[in-house]
């Protein structure tokens, strides 16, 4: 079969409208029903992605203009569903809690829309990694930010969660600013939006302009430093993470990360390939990786809080990323930190997943909730601990071949410092990440009794326990999809 | 446009902006907005970009200034509290401002192509039809996408601000 991957980006669409209908309709409707719905629908389409083939688009069309479908872009559009698919899972698990944060007229009300967003979300990021024009990353890019808004803020009993969305609001907003003045700046320079113009105008620009074009770049990389979470752009991360329902955490963590880095690629490629410019973009590059790896491994040390633990280990993750891009001249980068992002995916997920189950039933997301929980619930533990070791980078996991495919450029381009600062924190890394462990294992919980857990959330924690493995002993099948 | 008219327009929207910020009272801060739009579609109308700038007053100075007044008169605003200045904050605030500002003033100032006149500008009319032919045509993908981005929008609103969701 040979699928044209913009009918990926249709299905969803059309998923997310039939959600909205639906739910509009059928006042009546149990409200698992949706989730249910939304979840087989993103699953279908998910499974529909291995069928999508790169596309060419030439010619005048509107799709030559602002859409790519090459192994990026469907690989990034798999990611999204991936993401969005456990996401809504972890979302029919989050339910009790999210109901009792909504001011709801009756049973299960609000709840409908929890799982028609999200999916809407799913789009945005698809269009993301589709973008080939600053056009369309900027309408995508606000697609995914503006449906973010007021997930973050779901639940609007809780004062966090409201405190969250302002804090996100106001910084997304700014680092919108940014982003859109950083495109006029470059717009003006080079007379384009399309990303391959660019890298045209970029090859003959006369060097008075330089400076200009590098002013450009710097605002756009504020822009999407913000939405990777790196370090010094990093400010909204622990407060929105913390407050956000659990599951849109998630969703932000690994789906607007993901979805940042390949338009950061996309971004940057043209400025790396003008000798002109990559050395001072190799060094913006160099600052950001060493600044997020010693923050988010630092910061996360003192922390107690389970989703601030892994906001900051988020900042840390970006970081790693940032040294696959800065070690670009490898010529790997792409490959490499796509398969970082998604082994992060794997992890990330696992450890939200396991935290959802722990929440619900301690009624807190502290580390100290997870006290005992190796005697409560053996397999919730056993998912916790696989996320973290695989997190801190311990071998046979998918963690440590990310990483070891990113320290193995770094070290081929001779990039000595991003090699030293990233040993030491991965070092500081198995501090925090093992601290859970300790919980877990060594103390006594307050309420021994066993939590009881879902078959389907049982079997996604299966799933991904062994794809950890599987992609941390044979990466070949994401590396194939990357080619 | 002449270089008085621009100098004088974009001083009333710049303070006018500052005041926006500045004014403790939420009302003459929302009046403020208003005056500084105008003075951006003053600019707009300079440029002879007529169409952006009759929408900049239609939409901004109209819709969306009623709206923010009415908003502020039903939730009955009263002035902002004083607060105390945290200097930390304050000196790091200036300093990012300054360094920005800084940076864009060197830029500017490199950049030659800004220092060269530019070519008169013939004013392509009617403007309305041709952003609407371009909006059409040339950039209907993205147009499609904004579509969807104002049904998530709308729905957001929905959730956000019913009273009790049923």
């Amino acid at each position: 079969m040979n699928l044209n991957p913009i009918v990926l980006d249709l299905a969803v669409l059309a998923l997310g409208l039939v959600l909205l209908l639906l739910e509009a309709f059928n006042e009546e409707k149990e409200k698992p029903f949706f989730g249910w719905l939304s979840i087989g629908g993103i699953a279908i389409v998910f499974v529909l992605s291995f069928f999508a083939s790169q596309q060419i688009f030439v010619g005048s069309s509107q799709l030559a203009q602002f859409y790519k479908a090459d192994a990026l872009a469907i690989f990034y559009k798999r990611l999204a569903l991936g993401t969005t698919l456990l996401v809504l899972i972890m979302a029919l698990e989050f339910r009790p809690i999210l109901s009792s944060y909504l001011p709801a007229a009756r049973k299960n009300a609000g709840l409908g829309e929890f799982f028609a967003l999200p999916v809407f979300t799913c789009l945005g990021l698809m269009w993301m990694a589709s973008a080939a024009d600053f056009v369309m990353i900027f309408v995508s890019l606000e697609l995914v930010t503006i449906s973010f808004y007021v997930l973050v803020s779901y639940m609007r009993r809780s004062s966090a969660s409201l405190e969250a969305g302002v804090k996100y609001l106001i910084l997304g907003a700014l680092s919108t600013g940014f982003f859109v003045y950083g495109i006029t700046w470059i717009f003006g320079i080079t007379g384009q939006t399309n990303l391959l113009a660019i890298s045209d105008a970029l090859r003959v620009l006369a060097p008075a302009s330089h400076t200009a074009a590098l002013f450009g770049l710097g605002l756009l990389l504020i822009g999407l430093g913000f939405k990777i979470a790196a370090a010094p752009f990093q400010l909204w991360v622990p407060d929105v993470y913390q407050g956000a329902p659990t599951p849109i955490t998630a969703l932000l963590s690994v789906g607007s990360k993901a979805a940042g880095f390949v338009v950061l690629w996309r971004v940057i490629e043209p400025f790396l390939q003008t000798p002109a410019f990559a050395p001072k973009l190799q060094l913006i590059l160099v600052g950001l990786a060493v600044l997020s790896l010693i923050y988010g491994n630092i910061a996360a040390l003192p922390q107690s809080n389970m989703k601030r633990l892994l906001a900051y280990s988020s900042i840390a993750h970006a970081g790693y990323l940032l040294v696959a891009i800065a070690s670009w001249k490898s010529g790997q980068a792409p490959v490499t930190f796509s398969f970082y992002l998604a082994g992060y995916f794997l992890m990330t997920l696992l450890a939200f997943l396991v935290l959802i189950v722990v929440n619900q039933s301690t009624g807190g997301d502290d580390i100290a909730n997870f006290n005992g929980l190796g005697q409560r619930s053996p397999v919730l533990a056993l998912g916790m601990t696989i996320s973290m070791l695989s997190l801190a980078g311990v071998p046979f996991t998918v963690g440590f071949l990310g990483k070891f495919f990113i320290f193995f450029d770094a070290v081929k381009t001779g990039q000595w410092l991003l090699v030293g600062v990233g040993i030491v924190t991965v070092a500081a890394g198995f501090y925090y990440y093992l601290k859970v462990l300790r919980a877990m294992y060594w103390n006594v919980a307050k309420n021994p009794s066993p939590i009881v857990v879902s078959p389907l959330t049982r079997a996604t924690i299966g799933v991904l326990i062994a794809l950890i493995f599987v992609l941390g002993v044979y990466p070949a099948p994401v590396l194939e999809m990357l080619k | 446009m002449s270089p008085i008219l621009f100098w004088i327009f974009s001083a009333l929207m710049l303070g006018f902006g500052a005041a926006t910020i500045l004014n403790r009272n939420p009302v003459a801060s929302a009046l403020s907005l208003v005056v500084s739009f105008l003075g951006l579609a003053a600019l707009f109308f300079g440029l002879d970009a007529n169409f952006i700038g009759v929408i900049q007053i239609l939409v901004y100075a109209g819709a969306v200034m009623v709206l923010f007044i009415f908003i502020i008169m039903l939730l009955d605003l009263k002035a902002e509290q004083r607060r105390q200045i945290n200097i930390p904050a304050l000196l790091g605030g200036v300093a990012i401002v300054v360094a920005f500002t800084a940076q864009l003033v060197t830029v500017i100032r490199s950049y030659k192509a800004g220092n060269e006149p530019f070519a008169a500008i013939t004013p392509n009319l009617p403007d309305a039809h041709n952003i609407g032919m371009t909006l059409f045509a040339n950039y209907n993908l993205p147009f499609q996408v904004i579509g969807v981005l104002i049904l998530v929008a709308s729905i957001g609103v929905v959730v956000l601000s019913q009273r009790e969701l049923k």
